[in-house]
């Protein structure tokens, strides 16, 4: 847009919080604004008042390009079952280790191994 | 501010827990020793999407070759979200997606020792699900942490994806484990083929120069030997249970000092497989990378000539 061309209305600004530096960007929704800055107070106020964030994105709606909700119903089509794709697609494992005195390994466990982080599995483990 | 006072107030925050972003300043050898990291991260999850991709065609039941490639595509997919990590971090020494990417074909970035080896039966395609994944998943919970934000959060979302991975892998050699004799036999000899794999996978036990300095930054938080003393603790139980053996007589619990006495590999050789792309299967795999980059390049410049043909026609 030209400098001189001021817009007549506020444009529409799509919303992203980032709630903390662990976590991307989440959409919450969108304001109204003037212009980038101000849409970016205007975020804080209406989304921030009582959530905390560390950071903030405010883009400009026809900057989004999206899939059409009511067309092409084909675009999130699941042609089959997809639990081979899943970690709980597999519950015969358990079974299966524990006719070897054994259990299912979680990525949880390795985590809180590793970071020292509250380790409740273990003592449920023991008695199985 | 000086660049010594900003070293040192990035310091201060590093110390006190704060993530790094993209945007803020950072030293170079912050930048460096990163990106050199990620680089091979991100390579290497290409390169060993490989090995088990010569086992989708060959998989023994639909669901499992379902499984395999959906698990090819999600280390592809590692790749891809770890390269946009690489490249921001590049783009200051003028490095594009391009050089990241052309650089394993040149040599010019190592990936790991593991996906330079051979996988000549489906028990190996289960070793490395089971094992290899194990490993890496071990590698890069332990990076959950890293001082680096975008690096942490794409590692969270990778490491999701992972747990899917553990599943697959003990899947296919818990079939195996109760299969027959021949099929328990094979599972034996692929352990014994990637067990010094394995070890070497986790690097050196002393800790290098450049090691300290990543724990310094807090782009680690784990060493080594701590890493691949986890990995005994949870696997070597497992694979013993199995009825299986590990190759290592030397393989034991020192229960007083609460760590793994083990074998080291062959170091050397290793390190030439690395290095210098001296493994059983570097050359072939390399050579598949550089033609599917080269057999492509139509497809990627076709696009951008008709991106360019739409700009100009809303324009
Ligand atoms: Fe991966
Ligand atoms: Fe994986």
């Amino acid at each position: 847009m030209k400098e001189h061309d001021v817009p007549e209305e506020y444009e529409v600004f799509e919303v992203f919080v980032q709630k903390t530096q662990a976590d991307f960007h989440t959409h919450v929704g969108s304001i109204v604004a003037p212009s980038p800055d101000v849409a970016l107070m205007n975020a804080r106020e209406n989304f921030l008042r009582r959530e905390s964030g560390v950071n903030l994105w405010v883009v400009p709606r026809q900057c989004v390009t999206a899939t059409p909700y009511d067309t092409d119903v084909d675009w999130f089509a699941r042609e089959m079952d997809r639990k081979y794709r899943e970690a709980g697609g597999y519950p015969e494992n358990g079974r299966l280790w524990k006719m070897y005195k054994e259990r299912v390994l979680h990525l949880d466990e390795i985590v809180e191994d590793l970071h020292g982080e509250k380790d409740k599995r273990k003592n449920e483990s023991a008695s199985s | 501010m000086s660049i010594a006072d900003k070293e040192i107030r990035f310091m201060e925050r590093i110390k006190a827990g704060y993530k790094i972003e993209a945007t803020d300043w950072m030293p170079d050898e912050y930048r460096k020793l990163l990106l050199k990291l990620i680089h091979m991260h991100g390579i290497s999850e290409i390169m060993g999407a490989l090995p088990e991709k010569e086992w989708v065609p060959k998989a023994p039941t639909l669901k499992r070759k379902l499984a395999i490639m959906a698990k090819v595509q999600d280390e592809m997919g590692h790749g891809q979200l770890l390269l946009r990590v690489a490249e921001d971090l590049a783009a200051p020494f003028g490095r594009t997606r391009e050089d990241l990417v052309t650089d394993v074909i040149h040599g010019r970035v190592k990936f790991h020792n593991v996906f330079h080896m051979e996988a000549p039966t489906w028990a190996d395609a289960g070793i490395i699900g089971w094992l290899v994944d194990g490993a890496a998943i071990i590698n890069q919970a332990a990076l959950l942490h890293t001082s680096y934000g975008p690096y942490a959060r794409v590692l969270k979302r990778i490491c999701a994806e992972e747990s899917f991975h553990m599943q697959h892998g003990e899947s296919i050699i818990l079939t195996l484990a109760g299969g027959t004799d021949d099929q328990r036999q094979m599972l034996q000899d692929a352990l014994n083929r990637w067990w010094e794999s394995l070890l070497f996978f986790f690097g050196p036990v002393e800790v290098t120069a450049s090691a300290q300095r990543m724990i310094d930054y807090g782009i680690r938080t784990k060493t080594n030997e701590e890493l691949r003393q986890q990995f005994f603790t949870k696997y070597v139980p497992r694979i013993r249970s199995l009825g299986l053996e590990v190759p290592d007589p030397k393989l034991s619990y020192d229960e007083e000092a609460k760590r793994w006495i083990w074998t080291e590999p062959d170091w050397e050789k290793f390190g030439r497989v690395v290095k210098e792309n001296q493994g059983p299967k570097s050359q072939q795999r390399v050579d598949l990378r550089r033609f599917a980059h080269e057999e492509q390049q139509w497809v990627r410049e076709a696009m951008l000539r008709s991106r360019k043909k739409t700009v100009s026609m809303i324009v």
